[in-house]
């Protein structure tokens, strides 16, 4: 999903750029958060960093690789889920040139932003319809991980889709990575579900969801 | 700082992802598609290359031990900032 140099015309970079920037200066401000919970950004970021070199290639030309960004939303919340996506992205761009700098604001549109709050929300909204219990904390972080790699796809699609860079169009390119991240994400979904509900009994302090939940209607 | 389970399982997927990103890829032919969308189309990639570690190798290693490498490199460099970054925060509070 990591979007080269060379696809994005300058009104999309563009875009993409502001529409990131913004959305770093609204994290940044909003990030109030225990000195436990931002110590997890490294250990997220590494992990997730390391995670997402495991590709598994797809005889055809293709592959899927875990992404992260619906679990680092579920864990550290929508703006600290970003920064800790966003850390990954800016590394694998300046670093291993794995995505383009002309797309920077795009990948981090759709893998920090998109993903991170797709799957914040869907697991919120899991857990707080069903009861924060395991059952309904393994559905929503699958859930959340499944249609939050699948918008980042379809936003993938639409950027690469509108840049007139790009010879095909929005009606090509949106099923095409739409459709591909529909049923890869599965995948994606699983791992989430997994590694959520490892977790949630061992860092207790982490869990936002339940901590916000909480937090919130005590205030 | 990072707990010693979590470097150890972070380490473990650094030492096997050559098997998924370097042996396995090869065996199928795997290119980024998004790579593989741009040559057919002719787009170029940038023409300036800023890194010597572009697609996660080291000059003049193999690609599997320079995959594991630069796995460990940005392992390190995202540490690095994190901590770099808790240290911020927790003095400004």
């Amino acid at each position: 999903m990591h979007i080269p140099d060379g696809f994005l015309d300058p009104v999309t970079i563009a875009i993409t750029y502001m529409a990131f920037i913004a959305y770093l200066v609204v994290a940044l401000t909003r990030i109030k958060v225990s000195r436990e919970k931002i110590a997890l950004v490294p250990v997220l970021a590494a992990g997730i960093f390391a995670a997402q070199m495991l590709n598994w290639p797809i005889p055809g030309g293709t592959s899927l690789h875990f992404v992260g960004g619906a679990l680092a939303g579920i864990l550290l919340g929508p703006f600290l889920g970003f920064l800790t996506l966003f850390l990954v992205l800016f590394i694998q761009c300046l670093v291993f040139h794995d995505g383009g700098i002309t797309a920077l604001g795009a990948n981090v549109l759709n893998m920090a932003v998109i993903d991170v709050l797709v799957g914040y929300g869907i697991y919120k909204l899991v857990t707080s319809t069903l009861g924060d219990n395991r059952k309904s904390r393994l559905i929503g972080a699958f859930l959340g991980g499944w249609i939050g790699i699948t918008l980042a796809g379809i936003a993938c699609g639409l950027e690469i889709g509108f840049s007139p860079s790009f010879p095909y169009g929005v009606l090509i390119t949106v099923p095409v990575m739409g459709i591909w991240h529909l049923i890869l994400g599965v995948v994606e979904g699983v791992i989430t579900a997994l590694v959520v509900d490892y977790l949630y009994p061992r860092l207790p302090q982490l869990l936002l969801m339940q901590q916000s939940l909480s937090e919130g209607s005590q205030e | 700082m990072i707990g010693r389970r979590a470097l150890l399982v972070i380490i473990l997927l650094v030492l096997i992802s050559p098997l998924f990103g370097v042996v396995l890829a090869d065996m199928v032919g795997y290119h980024e598609p998004l790579d593989v969308a741009a040559e057919k189309l002719g787009l170029k990639e940038a023409s300036i290359e800023w890194t010597p570690f572009s697609d996660y190798s080291i000059p003049g290693l193999p690609s599997t031990i320079g995959y594991i490498i630069a796995g460990l490199i940005g392992v390190g460099i995202l540490l690095g900032i994190g901590y770099l970054l808790v240290k911020v925060v927790a003095e400004k509070k």
